[in-house]
């Protein structure tokens, strides 16, 4: 599980945000930009997990809901909530897409060796999705798979 | 700079290898001194630029090729349907140097495979007689001085342009070269040089005076000189040292001049023609059709901040943006425009080898082949236009003898054509065959499940059926055609394209399937129309024309969804329903009428909002499969709005998870 790190360098610098009071954490390598919520544009008949598409400086980037592949019901748009944009490789291409959070937290450093195995028991999330976490000032940060995370569904039970 | 120079040489020999295979074709008709010229020199080229280039063993291969293009030229040689045939081969071979990169072990591999040695010695069985002296290849120089009688010695003073250096000649190879053809005795002119001051380092100032003894006789002379155009070159015979027996270019010490001037003609006049066009790799269009499109978006942006404003001048101003826009676009999309003869050129040799393999007589007519398309397109087409040409060949034609007897010429012919029509390009494939067999179709229809024992169907609403997914109706599985994932796979690639594809049979008379492709993708004129508070873009070149619809017709609840039109009745779908968008359907909504698979269908909105540029982006892999969509475009306030592709909207809306959804709603 955590071997998949070496792909990000040494010593990757994680993105802490926070959904429904958790702290997450991606790589900040693959994080391209942070945006203010701007108005997204539904795409008729798209699955849950995408539901629609946003204009990132003139590319029609996805816009895809990780709330929900992370069992977590949806939430309303609030003050702090920012847009990720995240680049990932989709069959072999890399391309942009963006997700919500309910607020942008910061950008940890030197802490790879601290990331361990999720511990079994309180995890509430599907394990495919997480890589695992680290502590830190006594919080648990849950460290993502971006690339099981923000894989094309192919489960018709995702569809809307 | 010298890989530049090497990618130009790769560019260059995959145009010359284009033209070639077209060119050895047209050989079966006319073996005209003109036509077998142009084939030698692009040989030629290939060898020279190649052995220049680090693309030695291609040279090598090329060599003998061209030895027998030598001999067919001094009239040695007849041109046979053998030597065709090993041309076209040895020309699949030369590309597939080419597209190795040049030189190392694959390309070795390649020289000494099987196929490669076979064609080798299948040409030098041609050229026959004279095998000794082209059986040692370029790379040992030959010195045949001895091995014919017909040997003769000539003075040649060679002396370079000034500017030949910069033109990237290469003297000392042409001296290698001519080394080649015998023994020599090379002599510096130095007299031009000028002294060390004056002396340009890439000017060329020497000459050569070289005495050579050959056998092969003055025009392997002069061809060795053959791109050195501008040169001073003089060739003189000094004396023949035997007998000139058979040998047709030595008596004519001055007879070889009217020749030489001549040839340089038609070269400089190719020359002239080519410098009117530069070559342009085609990411470099790509990216100016990128920033175009973001042109056209900022301009879209502009538009509405203006009219928010509503200043006059301001008006003129955007109005003036516009129409330059509008014009630029015109040009860049005009530049990207090929003529799809570039594509069917090909075809030829697809049905040429085909129609040998598979025992059949054809006689392909291309028709239409200036037709201007987007290169994206074209590259795109090249494979399911292959695959047509095949199910005609395979499935279409009948066996020469089965035409005799239904009174048909034994030969049959398969119409390949292209013409513009708006903004729309029609492709069509025809054959005289025997048409599609309905009945094949139908039993093959049910058995898949397509439609039902008792349905009724049109005899061409069958014929579609042909498209569907897994659908083959050829009783045997050849290399060729029948394994049933053909035709779908065509119009998978069409639909791709935005454009839609349909077939016409007439039993025993033959088939057409028409293709209808946007001339271009990158940028389409849209129409915008409102769902409720979403904006989507219908592609104007699929829209008829839009009415309008009354409330009560919703109302009258009978479930058809028929709409009267004059005096025509057209089905219609609620897209609301069929994207799950709330509308109220307060005050007139309007249908859009498309033309979908040959057919008119409505697509009920409500409103239009107008027409625009639309530049197309393309959906990512989590929206890529959702019928109905056909891409993305950045309107005028940066919102996205999505595209309609009408061809799998209305398809699928026929489906029945779309009808369920539309029952429920």
């Amino acid at each position: 599980m955590v071997d998949r790190l070496s792909d990000e360098g040494a010593a990757p610098m994680l993105l802490t945000f926070r959904l429904d009071g958790e702290a997450f954490a991606f790589p900040v390598t693959r994080v391209h930009e942070i945006l203010d919520p701007i108005p997204y544009t539904p795409v008729p008949n798209a699955s849950a997990f995408a539901p629609g598409v946003i204009n990132v400086r003139g590319i029609v980037v996805p816009l895809v809901d990780i709330r929900h592949r992370l069992l977590m019901s949806p939430a309303a748009e609030t003050e702090t909530s920012r847009i990720i944009v995240f680049e990932v490789d989709i069959a072999g291409t890399r391309q942009k897409l963006a997700f919500r959070a309910d607020s942008v937290e910061q950008v940890l450093e030197g802490v790879s060796d601290k990331i361990e195995p999720l511990p079994e028991l309180g995890a509430v999330w599907p394990r495919r999705y997480v890589q695992g976490a680290l502590r830190h000032e006594d919080e648990l940060i849950v460290l993502l798979d971006s690339h099981e995370l923000f894989a094309p569904s192919q489960d018709t039970s995702e569809a809307a | 700079m010298i890989e530049q120079a090497k990618e130009a040489f790769v560019i260059e020999a995959e145009e010359l290898l284009n033209d070639l295979e077209g060119t050895i074709l047209g050989l079966e008709d006319d073996a005209s001194p003109a036509r077998i010229d142009e084939v030698f020199r692009a040989l030629h080229t290939v060898k020279g630029s190649g052995a220049m280039f680090a693309h030695t063993a291609l040279s090598r291969f090329t060599h003998h090729v061209e030895n027998a293009f030598d001999l067919v030229r001094s009239g040695q040689l007849e041109v046979t349907a053998e030597l065709i045939d090993l041309s076209l081969k040895s020309r699949d071979v030369m590309a597939q140097f080419l597209d190795q990169g040049g030189d190392g072990p694959e390309s070795e591999a390649l020289l000494a495979s099987s196929e490669a040695v076979s064609l080798i010695d299948g040409l030098s069985n041609l050229t026959g007689t004279s095998k000794q002296q082209i059986s040692s290849d370029t790379a040992s120089p030959a010195t045949p001085k001895d091995t014919k009688n017909t040997s003769e010695q000539f003075e040649v003073i060679f002396k370079p342009d000034g500017g030949a250096l910069k033109n990237g000649m290469r003297p000392d190879l042409l001296l290698a070269e001519l080394s080649e053809l015998g023994s020599c005795e090379v002599n510096y002119l130095t007299s031009d040089i000028p002294p060390l001051g004056d002396l340009d380092p890439k000017c060329a100032y020497m000459g050569w005076k070289i005495a050579i003894t050959t056998s092969a006789g003055r025009q392997a002379i002069e061809d060795v000189f053959i791109f050195a155009d501008d040169a001073d070159l003089k060739i003189q015979a000094s004396k023949a040292l035997a007998p000139a027996e058979a040998s047709p270019p030595a008596p004519e010490n001055s007879g070889a001049k009217p020749k030489k001037p001549d040839a340089v003609k038609s070269k400089s006049a190719k020359a002239d023609t080519r410098s009117e066009s530069i070559r342009v790799a085609s990411s470099r269009l790509d990216e100016m059709m990128d920033a175009l499109g973001e042109l056209v978006i900022a301009q879209a942006r502009l538009d509405s901040v203006a009219s928010d404003i509503g200043h006059q001048t301001l008006d003129n101003v955007v109005e003036e943006v516009q129409r330059l826009v509008t014009s630029l676009r015109d040009a860049t999309l005009s530049i990207r425009m090929v003529p799809v003869d570039t594509v069917f050129g090909k075809f030829k040799r697809v049905v040429r080898d085909l129609s040998v393999d598979l025992g059949k007589n054809v006689n392909l007519v291309l028709e239409g082949g200036q037709t201007e398309v987007d290169k994206n397109i074209i590259d795109r087409i090249s494979e399911p236009l292959v695959h047509m040409i095949r199910n005609s060949i395979d499935h279409g034609l009948e066996k020469p003898e089965t035409r005799a007897t239904n009174g048909k010429t034994e030969q049959g012919t398969i119409w390949l054509s292209a013409r513009q029509e708006g903004g729309e390009i029609l492709i069509a494939i025809e054959d005289d065959g025997n048409g599609l067999d309905t009945q094949a179709i139908r039993a093959r229809a049910i058995d898949r499940g397509l439609i039902e024992a008792d349905d009724d169907h049109t005899e061409s609403a069958l014929h579609q059926l042909i498209f569907e997914p897994g659908f083959s109706t050829a009783a045997t599985v050849s290399a060729v055609s029948g394994r049933g994932v053909g035709m779908d796979a065509v119009r998978t690639t069409i639909d791709d394209l935005g454009g839609q594809v349909t077939v016409l049979s007439k039993p025993g008379k033959g088939s057409r399937v028409t293709l209808r492709l946007p001339v271009t993708m990158a940028i389409i004129d849209g129409l915008r129309v409102r769902l409720g508070s979403r904006v989507f873009v219908i592609p104007l070149a699929s829209v008829e024309e839009c009415v309008e619809m009354a409330i009560d017709e919703h109302a009258r609840g009978s479930g058809r969804r028929i709409l009267q039109i004059r005096d025509e009745t057209v089905p219609y779908l609620n897209l609301d329903t069929l994207f799950g968008i709330e509308t109220k359907k307060s005050g007139q909504q309007r249908v859009v009428i498309v033309r979908v698979d040959g057919a008119r269908a409505g697509l009920v909105v409500d409103d239009i909002l107008g027409q625009s540029q639309t530049v197309i982006k393309s959906l990512s892999a989590y929206h890529r499969d959702i019928p109905g969509l056909g891409g993305a475009t950045i309107l005028g306030d940066g919102s996205v709005a999505l595209i309609l592709d009408v061809s799998t909207l209305v398809r699928w809306a026929e489906t029945d998870l779309a009808r369920s959804k539309q029952m429920v709603a």
